[in-house]
């Protein structure tokens, strides 16, 4: 299993780089995610996102539906991804520290 | 200049690449995507995955595989790798396809025929390693020698003897998942060879022998299926859910009150989606709940584990859960007690449920199953629905999942809604049976591996994306809104990798949605549009 250091730290990641031990994820790692795409700061739109796909994710096993993102969010898919460059899936699931979702989605 | 592969070549114990895939080889895309060199996602393996990984084939590692610990390991799945070509090749152990394997290992006249057929070895710019044969004939020369013993002629006219060691099954290992299974070799095939169902037989060994299989097709797929009723992870409250939320937000967002049944025992139809459509195409559900509703069909989903999720990866990899998942689908329509289960648009769905399966659905398990495509039809023709095909004008091309139309010859339903409901509806070249698959077929478009994505949206997917562009050459621009039709969930997420890798969206104003979208979005007691090209 690859590991990967971020924010002073070491966690096991996938090929990649999506965080494995959900439970070990903090603020900072989210921001030095960000940091390794070119996001310098995270505003209070981010953490929005972040903290509603960490919090469904807790409690439903997967990642939401992007239109439920979006309607839960206020963000439009454009916003999306100005805010997460690599869109929800790639970028905002991974700062959030969830897994990569799986099968046909 | 490329170097000529010699079959010998898969079995060289260094460790370096058999060859290498550079840009200029590749068969060139019309502009805008016609820049020399590598698009600027383009991703290489990193020292730390050289290090840790098997990575001896073309530079794109799909599986993973981690190096061997010691001799002694190399030497058991050495032995294993025997043993499985002695399971194959036996009726108790090789219930499903033993006579058309030992058919096309027989039978391979040789001549290459099938290598033009082959969208892999053509948009490589023709690398040997792509051939359908190459892997094909390597295996029979092991089968030969190791399974069969019967190989004294071949000893004598048939050239050198492959070695079998670790770097030979290491090497047939990732080259297994070179090939799409589309099948269009085989029809190509003067004999009858089917090179596609030796690759898949070949990683049959690998998981049911060896208990190797990529994790996106096994732990993440079939096992995760079989426990908690889709590899998406979706159990099934949050399926309900789901589907809940989609009901209520298309009926506001389009006027029209959507409402999904569930689990109704006696219905008609049981409708097995590909869950994955609930979650990354949600117009798909939706539109089929709103068209069976308009057109007044006694119909159900099921929200049992086994009934929600059409998708069953064994087809790709291994005949023990291939049977595993078919008979939950079947299990849940007989519980059900329906008249008859309709698939999805999906294509591997398709084949696993509608024809390999019926080695397994015995008695009252062998339940009627339809296609979407007849489905479909059979509601747009029910003069039940009002249409108004103008709501459609604008260029559409159709995609042919190769598991709906080459391999079940279901090639006339969709292309007559499309005629009727799309006024700018125009076929790709070649297309029907002689299509090309979209680059994600046998299971590649849920495997991203280590850098795989780069493999199948260069090589894998060039000839369609060339194919797509071409169909669309009277209007490139983007400023003209186009729409792929692809009504198989794993080719629209090929299409939508794809489109997104080359910037399709932006640069072409291309699209990629299912059927069920385009006939609602006809509709004409739908006034807003259905169809969305925000992107």
């Amino acid at each position: 299993m690859p590991q990967m250091d971020l924010a002073g730290q070491k966690y096991e990641v996938d090929e990649h780089g999506f965080m494995q031990e959900t439970s070990r994820w903090t603020e900072d790692v989210a921001r030095a995610y960000a940091s390794l795409e070119n996001v310098k700061e995270l505003t209070a739109d981010h953490w929005k996102a972040i903290n509603y796909l960490r919090s469904y994710y807790l409690q439903n096993g997967i990642c939401p539906m992007v239109r439920r993102l979006i309607k839960e969010t206020g963000f439009t898919l454009k916003r999306l991804y100005d805010l997460f460059p690599n869109g929800p899936a790639q970028s905002a699931c991974k700062w959030a520290g969830v897994p990569k979702p799986t099968g046909c989605v | 200049m490329k170097k000529r592969l010699k079959l010998t070549d898969i079995s060289r114990e260094e460790d370096s690449q058999l060859t290498e895939i550079v840009p200029d080889d590749l068969i060139p895309l019309p502009a805008p995507y016609d820049k020399p060199g590598w698009p600027a996602d383009f991703q290489q393996l990193t020292a730390d995955q050289q290090q840790r990984l098997v990575c001896n084939l073309d530079g794109f590692v799909a599986l993973g595989l981690p190096r061997p610990r010691n001799e002694a390991e190399e030497k058991k799945y050495t032995e294993l790798f025997i043993s499985g070509m002695n399971k194959l090749l036996s009726r108790e152990n090789n219930w499903t396809f033993l006579q058309p394997l030992l058919l096309s290992l027989d039978y391979c006249a040789r001549c290459q025929t099938c290598n033009d057929a082959c969208h892999v070895y053509v948009a490589s710019g023709k690398n040997d390693l792509y051939r359908p044969t190459y892997r094909s004939e390597i295996f029979r020369n092991l089968v030969s020698r190791h399974a069969r013993r019967r190989g004294k002629l071949r000893g004598i006219f048939g050239g050198k003897n492959v070695d079998l060691n670790w770097s030979t099954i290491s090497r047939l290992y990732e080259l297994s998942y070179r090939c799409n299974l589309c099948r269009r070799c085989a029809q190509a095939c003067p004999m009858g060879v089917d090179n596609g169902l030796i690759t898949r037989e070949i990683r049959k060994l690998f998981s049911q022998e060896l208990g190797w299989a990529p994790q996106e097709l096994h732990e993440k797929g079939t096992v995760l299926q079989l426990k908690v009723g889709s590899p998406t992870g979706m159990s099934p409250d949050v399926l309900r859910d789901n589907v809940a939320f989609l009901d209520d937000d298309f009926s506001t967002s389009i006027g029209f009150n959507v409402s999904t049944p569930w689990d109704k025992e006696g219905a008609d139809v049981l409708l097995i989606h590909s869950a994955g459509d609930i979650l990354s195409f949600p117009e798909s559900p939706a539109a089929f709940s709103i068209l069976c509703q308009a057109a007044g069909i006694d119909w159900t989903l099921s929200s049992e584990i086994g009934g929600y999720d059409g998708v069953n990866y064994g087809l790709f990899y291994d005949d023990i859960q291939l049977a595993r998942i078919a008979v939950r689908h079947a299990e849940t329509a007989r519980k059900l007690n329906v008249n008859k289960i309709v698939m999805g648009e999906c294509g591997h769905q398709h084949k696993a449920l509608m024809t390999v399966a019926d080695r397994v659905l015995t008695g009252d398990l062998n339940i009627p199953r339809e296609s979407a495509m007849t489905f479909l039809e059979d509601i747009v023709f029910s003069g039940k629905i009002n249409f108004d095909p103008s709501k459609n004008d604008f260029p559409v091309t159709l995609h042919d999942p190769c598991n709906i139309v080459r391999n079940l010859g279901i090639v006339g339903p969709q292309r007559r809604i499309l005629r009727y409901l799309c006024p700018q509806f125009r076929e790709m070249m070649p297309h029907g049976v002689d299509n090309y698959c979209c680059g994600g077929g046998g299971g590649f478009s849920v495997m991203s591996g280590v850098n795989f994505t780069n493999w199948k949206v260069n090589i894998a997917g060039r000839m369609k994306f060339k194919q797509v562009l071409e169909a669309f050459s009277d209007r490139p621009g983007p400023e003209v809104k186009k729409y792929v039709c692809a009504p198989c969930l794993n080719c629209k997420l090929q299409f939508r990798d794809m489109f997104s890798y080359y910037r399709a969206g932006e640069k072409s104003g291309i699209k990629c949605g299912g059927l069920a979208e385009l006939i609602v979005n006809a509709m004409a007691d739908i006034k807003q549009a259905f169809i969305s090209w925000e992107e």
